[in-house]
């Protein structure tokens, strides 16, 4: 079985393709809107305004010791963005074959395009109002160390790896068998109230703690954290979850590979 | 050597079957673990077809023959189950319609996605842009998003899209259908052009008119089989009669009678030298002859017209018209007899009419209707040849 469609079908090419798919996805979500991308940031905005009322209002969590200076606001914005990222960055990944349905009919080309780009574009939304965020955090007088963000950036490498590898697997699996989606929306609310975000890994109880190191949310909420808040350097544990996310990254994309030949017959 | 474009070897798809939510499971773990079990419909079987550059090839077939499929194998979009399939050079496809439109996006906007997708750099597609817009000639909707367009609008800029990318293989299915009168024409003029110059065509029609103003070759798919591959004059032949012979001998000879005035009793078609015939080469002799039945035994006024299989109206006349008066053969029965030296007609299918008017030829009273098919190559267009030469001025 050999399919030679066009032998001028170089990477360059499907680099600019991608471009254009992340420009596409980037404007679509927000065509038609009348605010357009400033909903982008105001949407995680408001999501950090109720968590901070509520968990330091009602609950009264108080920030642990660990972070002198810190108010309970920037100790959740500074894991709540990058948790907001991936979760994005995964739906959109997991919805991108659906979405593209007409293309992939139509036109010969990649299907893992349409995953990266879905990943793509929520990286640059979120990343830009992540960095605004730590800006505004900073100037208002929170102890954000801001020559932390480009290691923060470096960590969010194999973060959003593992964020496309695991939407590439779904993406794959909801084209064939369709109720992947809710099952999904489902496990990633408990996923996100399971980790250590709205609150320190040290809440959790003794028999919880094993997960926050297994748990790649989990792991990745608590160094933002150290490393924004506290001035953390690099550990060995993060080439450890790296390796582990960029093995999970290989394998989505393992199983969509094998699986987009015959998207075309589910659509 | 042959300079082969496209060249499909035991070409077989199969469509995976997923009523069930058991069907879709085992489906993903027969993909997955590369096993064949899985319940699945053939759509396409032990399919080849080479097109070499420069040829134009029609597919025709019924409606879910595998035709759309066979195509979308070529453009890349399908992969097949089992069987070769090569392509070397740039395809352009337009499958259906709105063939890879954002319906959000604007015309424009699309022109750049679609360029992107066929694999034009930013510069190429920015110069391409002008001509695109041109050739869609759709006005001020070019800057609409295309979930507003009309069908036909969205197969304008579809193919004015796909032809801008001035593909090595043009792959279109059923799109000439579609646009109005004026743009179809728009589209075949660039389509002939586009085969003057060497292009490689490979059209999906129902139109036999334009599989055999357009292909040179055609290949006939019936459920998913080739049924008959050859020049598109004879594929087209059969598969019209095919369709003859499906639709029965009563309609071929299909007649409505208008009160009790005169009929029609008999009528055919022949050869010279009286032998029957439905099928005649170009520039034959074709005679038709009949029989009309008048009650009150005065001659019947008698019409005939050809019209082409696809409503043409070729030529028609009437009987005193020319001074001809029907010989009375027997009591109330008058013979007829209409005799076409050199058929000037151009290869395909016709429509024999023949009418019985009263004695006044006022009112119509009978029709019956023969079709017959003519056949040859030429590359005339149209309908008729007209007598004609060229001179030095």
């Amino acid at each position: 079985m050999a399919h030679v469609a066009a032998p001028h079908a170089g990477p360059a090419r499907w680099a600019w393709l991608l471009l254009s798919f992340t420009r596409r996805e980037i404007l679509t979500r927000y065509a038609g809107s009348v605010s357009g991308l400033a909903w982008t940031l105001l949407h995680p905005l408001a999501q950090l305004a109720i968590f901070a009322w509520v968990f330091s209002a009602v609950f009264r969590v108080a920030v642990p010791a660990g972070y002198p200076g810190a108010s309970y606001v920037a100790f959740v914005a500074v894991a709540l963005w990058p948790w907001i990222m991936f979760s994005e960055a995964l739906t959109r990944a997991m919805g991108s074959v659906g979405a593209n349905a007409g293309l992939i009919k139509k036109v010969a080309f990649p299907h893992s395009l349409v995953v990266y780009a879905a990943v793509l574009a929520a990286c640059t939304i979120h990343l830009a109002g992540f960095v605004a965020v730590m800006l505004a955090l900073r100037f208002s007088g929170e102890p954000i160390r801001l020559s932390g963000i480009p290691l923060a950036f470096l960590l969010l490498v194999p973060y959003m790896l593992l964020a496309t590898g695991l939407g590439a697997f779904l993406a794959a699996l909801q084209t064939l068998l369709r109720d992947v989606e809710h099952v999904v929306q489902v496990v990633i609310m408990i996923v996100f109230y399971a980790s250590p975000i709205l609150y320190p890994a040290s809440l959790l109880p003794a028999a919880m703690q094993g997960w926050v190191k297994v748990n790649p949310l989990a792991w990745y909420s608590e160094r933002m954290r150290e490393i924004l808040l506290q001035g953390s350097g690099l550990v060995a544990g993060d080439a450890v979850m790296a390796l582990g996310c960029i093995a999970v990254f290989f394998a989505g994309l393992w199983v969509f590979n094998r699986l987009s030949p015959s998207f075309e017959d589910f659509l | 050597m042959t300079d082969s474009l496209i060249r499909l070897e035991k070409v077989t798809k199969d469509y995976p079957k997923v009523s069930t939510s058991g069907d879709r499971l085992r489906t993903l773990a027969a993909l997955l673990f590369r096993s064949r079990e899985m319940p699945h419909f053939r759509a396409l079987e032990d399919i080849d077809l080479e097109v070499v550059r420069g040829q134009s090839v029609g597919i025709i077939g019924e409606n879910g023959a595998g035709k759309s499929t066979l195509l979308k194998v070529v453009a890349g979009v399908v992969r097949p189950t089992s069987g070769e399939v090569r392509v070397n050079g740039r395809v352009g496809a337009l499958l259906e319609l709105g063939s890879g439109f954002h319906p959000e996006y604007t015309g424009r906007e699309n022109i750049q996605l679609s360029s992107a997708l066929m694999g034009l750099t930013r510069r190429e597609a920015r110069d391409k842009v002008d001509t695109i817009v041109q050739f869609a000639d759709i006005g001020e909707h070019i800057d609409e998003p295309v979930k507003h367009y009309s069908s036909g609008m969205a197969v304008r800029l579809g193919f004015a899209v796909a032809t801008a990318m001035e593909p090595e293989v043009l792959i279109t299915d059923e799109v000439l259908a579609v646009g109005d009168e004026s743009f179809q024409k728009k589209c075949i003029a660039w389509i002939e052009r586009y085969l003057a110059q060497g292009g490689t065509l490979l059209l999906c029609s129902h139109s036999m008119f334009h599989i055999q103003t357009l292909c040179s070759r055609a290949l006939w798919i019936h459920h998913g089989r080739v049924r008959q591959a050859g020049s598109a004059f004879d594929v087209t032949r059969e598969y019209l009669t095919y369709h003859e012979e499906k639709s029965g001998r009563e309609q071929a000879q299909a007649r409505a009678a208008f009160g009790d005035g005169p009929r029609i009793a008999e009528a055919w078609t022949e050869r010279d030298g009286g032998e029957r015939a439905t099928t005649f080469r170009r520039g034959e002799a074709l005679v038709l002859k009949g029989l009309a039945v008048e009650p009150d035994d005065r001659p019947p006024v008698l019409l005939f017209g050809v019209v082409r299989a696809d409503g043409t109206r070729v030529y028609g006349s009437h009987s005193n018209e020319r001074g001809f008066q029907p010989p009375r053969m027997e009591p109330t029965r008058f013979g007829f007899a209409v005799r076409f030296e050199a058929l000037a007609l151009l290869p395909g299918k016709y429509t024999m009419r023949v009418h019985a008017l009263d004695a006044e030829g006022l009112r119509l009273h009978d029709t019956l209707e023969m079709d017959f098919v003519v056949t040859g190559e030429t590359r005339d267009y149209g309908v008729v040849e007209l007598p004609h030469e060229w001179r030095h001025p």
